[in-house]
């Protein structure tokens, strides 16, 4: 891998140039005192403001930025009589200080917006994109990054392009990919080349960085436990009627990928458009006839940790769930996946 | 793709939120991190908060109905066809022959304007909005015994009180992230919760003991709790005799409500009262949580009274996690009454019958002769439509159709109206009625403050331009004021509105829109330099010493008889917001909860012969709907419960138009019907 340094105080330069070729997002600070991925203004007083208040330091960003490729609302396309009008977006896009959590839900909804069928409207938006992730040096959302259990982080080791070691006044920056490669040539008065034993220096910080994770599972155990169809009636029982049916743990979800279609019309003029769904909800198995095959609430928990924990590792052999924590964060009453693995693991009740 | 911050529309916890806008429309919606009250969470309302916004079907230029068909109008013409009308009515009948319905979804400073255009524009305290039908009570009952009319404490308290009473409240369903903070510190902290309620809510499921009362009994059992404490001595009696008066009125009144005969009226088995009695007494952080359940009742304001003696007797006001804690349901309603949206009072409660306030206000705005009687409350304003009491009418965010009490003494009121007027997002059931339509801008589309339930003064912001001709209200209601000839009401911002309110309502004194900027500020608010305040009544009570107010218990004025034997209460659901206008234009909400339902027990199930989800026919004095059944243990035996929605099977058409004498509130949680299998 080739490792390149870049100094904090020219990431403002960096991204200023950036911007001329790339729909750039990058986590910048609100006005308000949130930090959220935004999308940088292209240029003038609106550019150079926004890059006062980029913010790379370890915050939480509610939702993952799976939103930028699966907005939570989207016209598919609009129609008036015979005529259809399709919509679909195809930006170069340069998604700058990506959680190595969300690095991998990004991978993860890549996969399967791939799946069967081509989805023209995710991956047209994903297709020309760099990411450059960021590790991190403390976890985001203390109380609910479990990275290290699942070894999703808190520095992942592939599928991004460059990633960014926090090292002081300069990242150490690691080229993965050919793109990245590229996007740092394009940018040699900034990229510069590493000295001295960066490789150490970068394995102590994120040696460091794991230790500061402080939520750990048995994420291997529960993943084998689920494979052997586990009795866990209990457990989703008692998770199902604690839940408010808010969504949160799937809309905020890394690889929660799943859309509803309806269509918004008026006259013989309509829109055809797709937004966030929920498999928690009565309402998303419900069949015309109004049959429903999980109407028990039970059924629905269990159908989203059998999910994530257990289809797609028993087909693909990869876990659905990449141990951000944001269910268990964003969750008003304190449910959370890194809990039930605990739960199941230790055969404790925690919930 | 831009992000902004604003504030959640539908109920009252006032959550932050950032609406998501790409090409001009809003594309998403997810909660603020640091914001004190969503905290990185939102109930699924908030998540889907951004989806009506765009809907094809939004109102996007005035109407003007001509031979009873509307045609698309331009402004000009509907405002001075408005002002005509109004102008006209106004000098041939009186000042209050026009009337103004202000909006508890609409911002602080539109509110602040409704009533300044009633009032010093057309002379008339005719202006009241919805709160006049969810806590009018509350305004009326705690004003009475404290000194002020609001939710004494804060949703964080909720955090780390020891014991909720909640009565009247299905939080979880309702202030779902108020819900949240019960159901953590129940299961997390082990703190004890008190649920009294007619049906069992989620939040039973949760409750440390559980009362059943029957519906409209409320006064008698606080009244025999408050007989349980005195006996035990379980009374602050420090508190009693340093902070309240007319302690010696209240012991006397609550002697004859022992145990048993609380158990008569209510059938809360004595010894439940009692237990439930100590657990509130004698625990130091207990909050009292209340909403409709209390309020909507002829005797709702006698209901928030006892609650409020309760709290007093036992010394539960006055500090953090502790508290009166009425939930206030629409997401601008405490906004609305604070703004003087009201037929009585001005902005920040100066009464209109008080010559000071009239001359201050006269002052203020510019104006003789501001009308010193009390004007007319909603109900009043729409019956009196009908005989022409009130001859114009002009409705701004609110679908009387469907969510004031007997839906078909409405429709009548709303045929026989001479000239209405009705400003909102899409053509609703009451706009059908309308003379002139006119079409207002989302919370998304314009700028503005909404103020919480726990008094928290935040802002909205302008995320994307209104669809078609669509303005702001307080852009269409200085129009109209303008048009009308008066030239007090030019502002280019509502943060200029604000620095008028500011001036003229003392609690808003230091709400600034820069101070307001982060996440807002919780009145009383006096001055630049305050920095808001968490919790009321410390060390004092706003009117100095409390006043115990003993009320004896009154029977709701329609019980069941051999006909029309089924108790109904009405309702909301978690997944819809009131009269369905936002929610059933939100495709996941609308999917969850697509149709109207009765809940009735499984034993009068039995008893009629009905299946679950069964269309059964539900009749009261006042009308019939036909609807689901949907059999469940929650209602009690001879009970039954509809959510008020659905304009499909309308709750209202059942409901009664019978009033709190004080408070004007409807008692749309009793009333007598019949349920029969078709």
């Amino acid at each position: 891998m080739i490792i390149k340094k870049i100094s904090k105080s020219d990431i403002g330069e960096l991204l200023r140039q950036s911007v001329e070729k790339w729909e750039t997002y990058v986590p910048v600070d609100t006005d308000q005192g949130d930090t959220l991925f935004t999308l940088l203004p292209k240029e003038g007083s609106e550019l150079e403001n926004a890059l006062e208040k980029v913010n790379l330091k370890d915050e939480w960003t509610v939702i993952s930025p799976k939103d930028i490729f699966f907005p939570q609302l989207e016209t598919m396309f609009s129609f008036e009589k015979d005529n259809i009008k399709e919509e679909v977006e195809s930006s170069k896009k340069l998604i700058f200080g990506l959680k190595p959590c969300d690095v991998k839900g990004i991978l993860f909804a890549d996969a399967f917006f791939k799946r069967n069928l081509d989805d023209k409207y995710y991956l047209s938006r994903a297709e020309d994109r760099v990411i450059v992730a960021i590790g991190c040096l403390q976890p985001p959302r203390p109380e609910a990054c479990f990275c290290t259990s699942a070894k999703t982080g808190p520095f992942i080791e592939e599928g991004f392009d460059l990633q960014l070691v926090d090292a002081g006044d300069e990242y150490i920056v690691e080229v993965a990919s050919d793109k990245g490669r590229e996007f740092v040539d394009l940018y040699p008065e900034l990229f510069k080349d590493a000295e001295g034993d960066v490789s150490r220096s970068a394995r102590k910080i994120k040696s460091d960085a794991a230790d500061a994770v402080k939520v750990e599972v048995d994420f291997e155990k529960a993943l084998a436990i689920m494979k052997g169809d586990p009795d866990l009636k209990e457990n989703y029982e008692r998770i199902s009627e604690r839940c408010l049916y808010c969504g949160a743990c799937v809309y905020a979800c890394p690889t929660c990928t799943c859309f509803n279609v309806f269509d918004d019309n008026k006259q013989d003029k309509g829109i055809r458009k797709r937004n966030w769904d929920a498999c928690i909800f009565e309402g998303y198995t419900r069949e015309a006839s109004q049959h429903n095959p999980r109407k028990e609430k039970s059924v629905r928990a269990a159908r989203r940790y059998e999910h994530k924990l257990k289809y797609d590792y028993k087909v693909n052999d990869v876990s659905g769930c990449v141990a951000c924590g944001r269910c268990l964060a964003s969750c008003p009453v304190n449910i959370g996946i890194s809990k039930f693995i605990e739960e199941i693991t230790t055969n404790k009740r925690i919930m | 793709m831009r992000k902004v911050l604003t504030t959640c529309i539908y109920c009252g916890c006032g959550c932050g939120l950032y609406l998501t806008e790409d090409k001009g429309l809003v594309t998403g919606a997810y909660p603020s991190v640091n914001h004190p009250v969503s905290k990185g969470s939102l109930c699924v309302k908030g998540w889907n908060c951004h989806e009506f916004v765009n809907r094809m079907d939004r109102l996007t230029h005035p109407l003007i109905k001509e031979n009873g068909a509307f045609r698309k109008a331009t402004w000009k013409e509907a405002i001075d066809l408005i002002t005509k009308k109004f102008k006209a009515i106004s000098s041939e009948t009186g000042a209050d022959s026009v009337a103004f319905l202000s909006s508890a979804k609409t911002s602080n400073e539109e509110n602040y304007l409704m009533m300044k255009l009633a009032r010093a524009v057309y002379k008339t305290n005719n202006v009241d909005h919805c709160a006049r039908l969810c806590h009018a009570s509350t305004v009326a009952g705690l004003a009475a015994t404290f000194g002020s009319g609001a939710m004494t404490n804060s949703i964080n308290e909720f955090e780390e009180a020891d014991c909720y009473l909640i009565t009247g409240s299905d939080t979880t369903a309702q202030h779902p992230l108020i819900g949240s903070r019960i159901i953590n510190s129940v299961l997390e902290r082990d703190a004890k919760l008190v649920v009294v309620d007619p049906r069992k809510i989620e939040l039973e499921k949760y409750s440390t003991i559980y009362l059943q009362q029957k519906n409209g009994t409320d006064v008698a059992w606080i009244n025999g709790m408050m007989r349980v404490i005195i006996e035990e001595g379980l009374e602050d009696k420090e508190y009693v005799e340093e902070r309240t008066e007319g302690f010696c009125d209240l012991k006397k009144l609550v002697e004859e409500y022992t145990p048993r005969y609380v158990e008569k009226i209510t059938t809360i088995p004595a010894e439940k009262l009692i237990e439930a009695a100590r657990i509130y007494a004698t625990t130091k952080k207990a909050m009292i949580v209340y909403s409709m359940g209390i309020t909507q009742h002829t005797t709702g304001v006698d209901n928030v009274k006892s609650l409020a003696n309760l709290a007093m007797l036992t010394g539960h006001v006055g500090r953090a996690s502790t508290g009166v804690n009425p939930l206030r349901g629409q997401n601008n309603v405490q906004g609305a009454c604070d703004l003087g949206a009201l037929s009585n009072v001005y902005s920040g409660y100066q009464k209109v019958t008080d010559e000071t306030a009239r001359e201050k206000f006269e002052k203020a705005w510019e104006v003789e002769g501001l009308p010193g009687n009390i004007g007319l409350t909603v109900t009043e304003i729409i019956s009196g439509l009908d005989g022409g009491k009130v001859r114009g009418l002009y409705i701004m965010g609110e679908n009387p159709m469907i969510s004031d009490p007997d839906s078909n003494h409405v429709r009548k009121c709303l045929e026989n109206a001479e000239f209405l007027v009705v400003q909102d997002l899409f053509l609703t059931d009451t706009a059908r009625f309308a003379d002139v339509v006119l079409p207002g801008a989302s919370f998304a589309e314009k700028d503005g403050t909404f103020t919480n339930t726990e008094r928290r003064c935040e802002r909205i912001r302008k995320t994307v331009d209104p669809p078609g001709e669509a303005r702001a209200d307080w852009e269409i209601l200085c129009d109209v004021a303008k048009a009308s000839g008066y030239r007090g009401m030019d502002y280019t911002d509502p943060a200029e509105i604000m620095e008028e309110i500011r001036e003229v309502t003392p609690i808003y004194g230091g709400m600034r829109y820069d101070r307001l900027d982060s996440y807002g500020l919780q009145w009383p608010c006096p001055s630049l330099d305050h920095p808001g305040t968490p919790y009321l009544h410390k060390e004092k009570f706003a009117k100095g010493l409390g006043t115990f107010m003993p009320r004896p218990f009154i029977e709701p004025v329609e019980s069941p008889d051999d006909e029309f034997n089924f108790i109904l209460s009405t309702g909301r659901i978690y997944w819809h917001w009131h009269t369905r206008t936002l929610t059933g234009r939100t495709s996941t909400l609308e999917r969850e909860a697509p149709k109207p339902f009765v809940e009735i027990h499984p034993e009068d199930a039995e008893k009629l012969g009905i299946k679950d989800e069964e269309t059964v026919k539900v009749t009261s004095r006042r009308g019939n709907v036909s609807l689901a059944a949907r059999i469940t243990g929650k209602v009690a035996p001879g009970s039954c419960f509809i959510p008020f929605h659905y304009r499909e099977a309308a709750a209202n058409v059942l409901t009664i138009n019978a009033v709190d004498p004080v408070a004007k509130i409807p008692e749309y949680k009793v009333c007598a019907v019949k349920v029969e299998k078709i």
